[in-house]
């Protein structure tokens, strides 16, 4: 039976993972598991080689419906959590996770208070009162360790100006830089889910990685979590991508002390050492706005919110003039320190 | 909320006071000041025009003068203007007080037609050579074009303008320029709220350290190698007058009031 479920010893209900405790708890009695101490029954499964179609509810029977990413959900019917369990064993198993620990209900708060901040969101927008849905979804990420040894070869000026009598002189020196580096970066995450806009992950970067724990399913009862679909070797380049702009960065600041530095020539020789799968958690909030549906995105461990809100024309058209009328204004006081007239 | 409503408020009188020109002389309280011997405007124009000075004479405490002649005795339109200004005793705030003149004498001996500015007190000190010279050189183009309303009315208007800026500063500063401070004004406000909408969506706030592992990273091997030094030089210009400070005009009448002074041909 590939299909998971968390019974509660004492009374028998399904269990969930508690975010504020970080245990396994039963919502009926209130009894709680530690999980990195209770064994995780994905371990003791045997699996068949053969593509499951269909998962049944162990409670009620029902069939489950899921998406073919989806590896963990709740059973539509009875509410029981469920964990598909092939869908998180063999190449598909996760090395470690960060488990949530924001709450529904502090999500929801969060949301709200992000909401209200907003400085250009239309006054009906800030109320948060069209929260269509808040789903807590495990994401799958890919966490990459790059080696890089970069070689740059460079010209680089420093230029000094003086005056003497009637002539202003201006002395270049030039220079033939060389620049060895070793260049280590470790855990870049990568989402691997298709269905999940990049940039909005992207923003939601940092996770806090100190709180990394070795994978286990039970940490999974009660929310969505879905299994990668693009492999390392797929989001290779993407990984690449994303650290090239740090390493650039990295190579202005050890060519320091010039006046102009022109590269002749950048060698970058990357290296895969290691890619991690984990699944990170992401509380995805849908909200009705104007009859558009707006999707937000709150990490589940810091509570960062990410999406594109409604944008209120009147509070634009407010800011603009506010900002530009005190600009004016202080235009006219130094122009008038200035001795230029006021009006 | 509601201070933001006070803020507007103020800033719409604020618009106001600076689009509108204050309120029309009444046609009685007009003193006369164009005399137009030369016949260079209509009778319309020069009452539109004498309407103009006194309107913009009477917010600087200055008489904006015109004066048009053919040909003035000698060709001397510096002392003749300073004689005029003397036996007519022109100024706002009393006889012999507060006059800027504009002399235009049509047809010299040499066949030049001349274009002479004087301050006097409030105006000398206010429109000193420099401004005057500053003043002749935007209307000689509409002088030589024989566009004379529309150059008078340039003199009557920057002659206001540049009295309200204090002596010494340049009054064409771009600072000043009131279409220079509403772009400016409305660029900060645009790229503020522009910033403003672009993170409004969150933004990113991992850099490039946050993955670094500093440990194993660093500078391995590196070189700065000194190949030459390249010189070159630039006579630099020297400030040759410009700006606002007095160049070379100015002098006392026969009756001892000193003025500031501009003349050029057109
Ligand atoms: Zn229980
Ligand atoms: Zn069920």
């Amino acid at each position: 039976m590939p299909v998971i479920e968390y019974k509660c010893p004492n009374c028998g209900s399904g269990m969930v993972f508690d975010g504020n405790t970080g245990m396994l708890s039963c919502p009926s009695c209130g009894r709680k598991d530690n999980i990195e101490q209770i064994p995780d029954p994905l371990k003791k499964q045997v699996f068949i080689e053969d593509e499951v179609k269909e998962y049944h509810c162990n409670s009620c029977g029902a069939v489950i419906v899921t998406e073919p990413e989806t590896s963990a959900t709740t059973c539509s019917f009875c509410g029981s959590a469920v964990v598909l369990s092939d869908r998180l064993s063999g190449n598909l198993a996760p090395v470690m996770v960060i488990p949530f620990s924001i709450t529904k209900e502090e999500a929801m708060k969060a949301f709200k208070k992000w909401c209200r901040n907003g400085l250009l969101t239309p006054g009906g927008f800030m109320t948060a009162d069209r929260i269509k849905g808040i789903t807590g979804m495990y994401v799958p990420f890919w966490l990459y360790e790059l080696h890089n040894r970069v070689e740059v070869h460079a010209r680089g000026t420093k230029v000094r100006t003086y005056t003497r009598g009637d002539y202003q002189y201006t002395e270049t020196q030039h220079f033939d830089i060389y620049r060895k580096i070793r260049l280590n970066y470790v855990k870049v995450p990568i989402d691997a889910s298709e269905k999940m806009n990049d940039e909005l992950m992207d923003k939601l970067e940092p996770f806090p990685y100190q709180q990394l724990k070795e994978f286990k399913t039970p940490y999974l009862a009660g929310y969505i979590a879905e299994k990668y679909s693009q492999n390392d070797e797929q989001l290779y380049p993407r990984a690449k991508e994303k650290i090239s702009s740090y390493i650039d960065s990295y190579i202005s600041t050890a060519v320091s002390g010039y006046t102009t530095v022109s590269y002749t020539n950048k060698q970058i020789d990357t290296t895969l050492k290691q890619a991690d799968y984990v699944l990170l958690p992401v509380w995805m909030v849908h909200y009705d706005y104007n009859k558009s549906e707006h999707t937000f995105a709150m990490n589940g461990q810091t509570g960062k919110v990410v999406g594109k809100p409604p944008i209120s024309k009147a509070k634009v058209a407010a800011w603009f003039a506010g900002i530009s009328g005190v600009s004016l204004l202080s235009l006219k006081l130094i122009s008038w320190a200035m001795g230029g007239g006021f009006l | 909320m509601r201070r933001r409503y006070t803020l507007w408020a103020v800033l719409f009188l604020l618009v106001v006071y600076w689009m509108v020109p204050a309120g029309a002389v009444a046609a009685e309280d007009m003193k006369p000041l164009i005399f137009d011997e030369a016949n260079l405007l209509s009778p319309e124009e020069r009452n539109e025009l004498n309407a103009m000075a006194n309107e913009y004479g009477a917010k600087r405490e200055t008489d904006f003068m015109i004066l048009t002649v053919n040909s003035v005795p000698n060709d001397d339109y510096e002392l003749w203007t300073e004689n005029f200004y003397d036996e007519y005793a022109p100024g706002y705030d009393k006889p012999h007080g507060n006059t800027v003149i504009l002399t235009m004498v049509m047809s010299a001996r040499d066949g030049t037609r001349n274009v002479h500015l004087e301050g006097y007190y409030k105006a000398e000190k206010y429109l000193d050579s420099g401004r005057l010279t500053k003043i002749r050189s935007k209307i000689t183009p509409d002088l030589s074009n024989g566009n004379y309303k529309q150059a008078f009315e340039k003199y009557i208007k920057t002659a206001h303008r540049y009295m309200g800026f204090e002596p010494g500063v340049n009054p064409d500063n771009i600072l000043f320029n009131i279409w220079f401070q509403l772009g400016s004004a409305a660029a900060i406000g645009a790229i503020a709220v522009g910033i403003m909408a672009y993170r409004s969506g969150g933004r990113v706030t991992v850099n490039r350290r946050t993955y670094e592992d500093a440990s194993t990273s660093g500078i391995m091997d590196h070189q700065d190698r000194y190949i030459r030094t390249t010189t070159t030089k630039r006579k630099i210009e020297r400030n040759t007058g410009g700006g606002s400070g007095g160049g070379g005009g100015g002098g006392v009448t026969r009756g001892g009031h000193s003025h500031s002074s501009s003349s050029g041909k057109f």
